[in-house]
């Protein structure tokens, strides 16, 4: 079986080829954008589709038989099994197989797909969240430092100072110590940072 | 509510940083979304509650015509006007370009070279019909004489430039955009050929109408008194500014202005969805094959809802 994937993300898209290593035999190919020559050469069963691509009308106007495209494309939604295509639009994937592959050969796929989305989400925002971490630990460290050599404090102290001005106001610690940064250097009337 | 980044999603754009969401109640977040069939499979998989959707998707979704999973509904059309055909500055250079491109297409055909590649913006659309319209009025058979495509629209001025596609027929600001690169000449406008066709229309699905009716009123209100902001020309280059924004279209005024010329968005032929007009769209699917034997006034009474819109205008 060939598969065509479409997805703007090249990370995603090799992480969806990655699971689909599982799945034998197979022959994967990955593109940004869709280009029909190209997707005519590799003459792909099934082709999987991010849903923010652009392509997908493309490929949707492809289940239209013609003279130049005597392979119709037809849009996957499995009857047997309501509620897999909703899945499949909400994980942000779609698929797309030639007309004659059996939906039992082409579920196998889509679900490796909707995985690997879900899981470049998670990793994505897990991503994130370590970023804003460091930046926030970063922050209290400098904090400390000011504390430190405004007031005299060793770190510990200094640290217990920030942890109860955290707890008094109810905010995170890492906003406490932006704060006090930029009041420093309010008070220094330079650049805060 | 999804929207395609065009310069007919104005109402919804409109209704969100005017107010008039909020006006009626309304918290709604907007989501721009890349393609048509991604639009509208959220609809439909609930994903999105509503849209921005090329008046025939609505059609197509009804159990009449397709086999889409979820039928749809058109309860306000949202713009007349806006689709055109340019083609590339190559056809248009000398003389009746009409004439010139029958003629090309001719030559290639004599010579057994590859046919004329053309592009629409999706299958389903008044820009398809609109392209095989006036190619068959120059005596041309769409299917045979052209190879025709579907191309997403912010790629069409570079697709003329690079002569993958000679023409292609898309809504604004996409043709203004070629033809300021230089790379393209409008030759037709819809509203030249079908003045009152309607273009887009706000799409939900009949589950979800019947199952927030108060909800769709407010929404219909708000979209009519948008859509009335957006057509005063009092309003012009506020409306131009905010469509230009990166988060909403991201191009340049000037297309987006030359655009807006070319649209209506408000008036008593063009909100209120019309079902003789959803007639006249399923009988251009079905004189391109795109549909069967379909009991076209049956569909086009379950999908065109006026009675929704005056309901929504009386309230």
């Amino acid at each position: 079986m060939r598969v065509l994937i479409i997805d703007p993300d090249p990370a995603r898209a090799a992480l969806v080829a990655e699971g689909l290593a599982g799945i034998d035999p197979l022959q994967v190919r990955l593109a940004a954008v869709f280009h029909e020559s190209e997707a005519a050469a590799f003459q792909p069963d099934v082709v999987v589709v991010a849903s923010e691509s652009p392509d997908r009308d493309t490929l949707e106007s492809l289940r239209e038989a013609s003279a130049v495209n005597p392979r119709p494309v037809v849009m996957f939604v499995d009857r047997s099994e309501p509620g897999l295509a909703e899945a499949a639009v909400r994980a942000g994937v779609a698929a797309y197989v030639v007309d004659g592959l059996s939906a039992t050969r082409v579920r196998p796929v889509l679900e490796v797909a909707m995985s690997r989305f879900h899981l470049m989400h998670q990793l994505r925002a897990d991503l994130a969240k370590a970023k804003a971490d460091l930046a926030s630990r970063k922050t209290v460290e400098r904090a400390k430092a000011l504390l430190m050599r405004e007031r005299n404090l060793d770190e510990e102290a200094a640290y217990r100072l920030l942890r109860k001005l955290s707890m008094d106001t109810g905010r995170p610690l890492g906003a406490v110590a932006a704060d006090l940064l930029a009041f420093a250097g309010v008070l220094k009337g330079g650049d805060s940072m | 509510m999804g929207f395609i980044p065009l310069v007919d999603a104005a109402p919804l754009i409109v209704a969100q940083e005017k107010g008039y969401f909020a006006g009626e109640g309304l918290t709604v977040s907007l989501s721009r979304e890349g393609s048509w069939a991604t639009i509208r499979d959220k609809v439909a998989a609930g994903a999105l509650d509503g849209a921005h959707m090329l008046a025939p998707i609505v059609l197509a979704s009804s159990p009449g015509v397709g086999s889409e999973p979820r039928a749809m509904i058109a309860p306000i059309a949202l713009n007349c006007g806006g689709a055109a055909v340019t083609l590339s500055t190559r056809l248009t250079g000398g003389g009746e370009a009409g004439a010139r491109l029958k003629h090309l297409v001719r030559r290639r055909q004599e010579a057994g070279a590859s046919p004329l590649t053309l592009a629409a913006v999706y299958p389903v659309s008044i820009h398809n019909y609109l392209l095989r319209h006036w190619l068959a009025g120059l005596g041309l058979n769409p299917d045979v004489d052209v190879r025709l495509t579907v191309v997403p629209p912010p790629r069409t001025a570079a697709l003329l430039e690079d002569g993958v596609i000679e023409g292609f027929c898309a809504g604004a600001p996409w043709n203004a955009v070629a033809e300021a690169a230089g790379v393209g000449q409008t030759v037709v406008r819809v509203t030249e050929v079908w003045p009152e066709a309607p273009d887009k229309v706000l799409g939900v699905t009949e589950v979800w109408a019947a199952a927030n009716p108060a909800i769709l009123q407010s929404l219909i209100r708000a979209l009519a008194a948008a859509g009335a902001w957006a057509a005063d020309p009092h309003n012009q280059p506020e409306l131009v500014g905010l469509l230009a924004r990166p988060d909403y279209l991201a191009a340049p005024p000037e297309a987006i202005a030359a655009g807006l010329a070319e649209i209506v968005f408000a008036g008593p032929g063009v909100n209120p969805p019309r079902r003789e007009q959803a007639a006249w769209l399923l009988q251009q699917m079905a004189r391109w094959g795109q549909i069967g034997d379909v009991a076209i006034d049956k569909v086009a009474e379950r999908t065109w809802r006026p009675d929704l819109y005056l309901a929504a205008q009386g309230g």
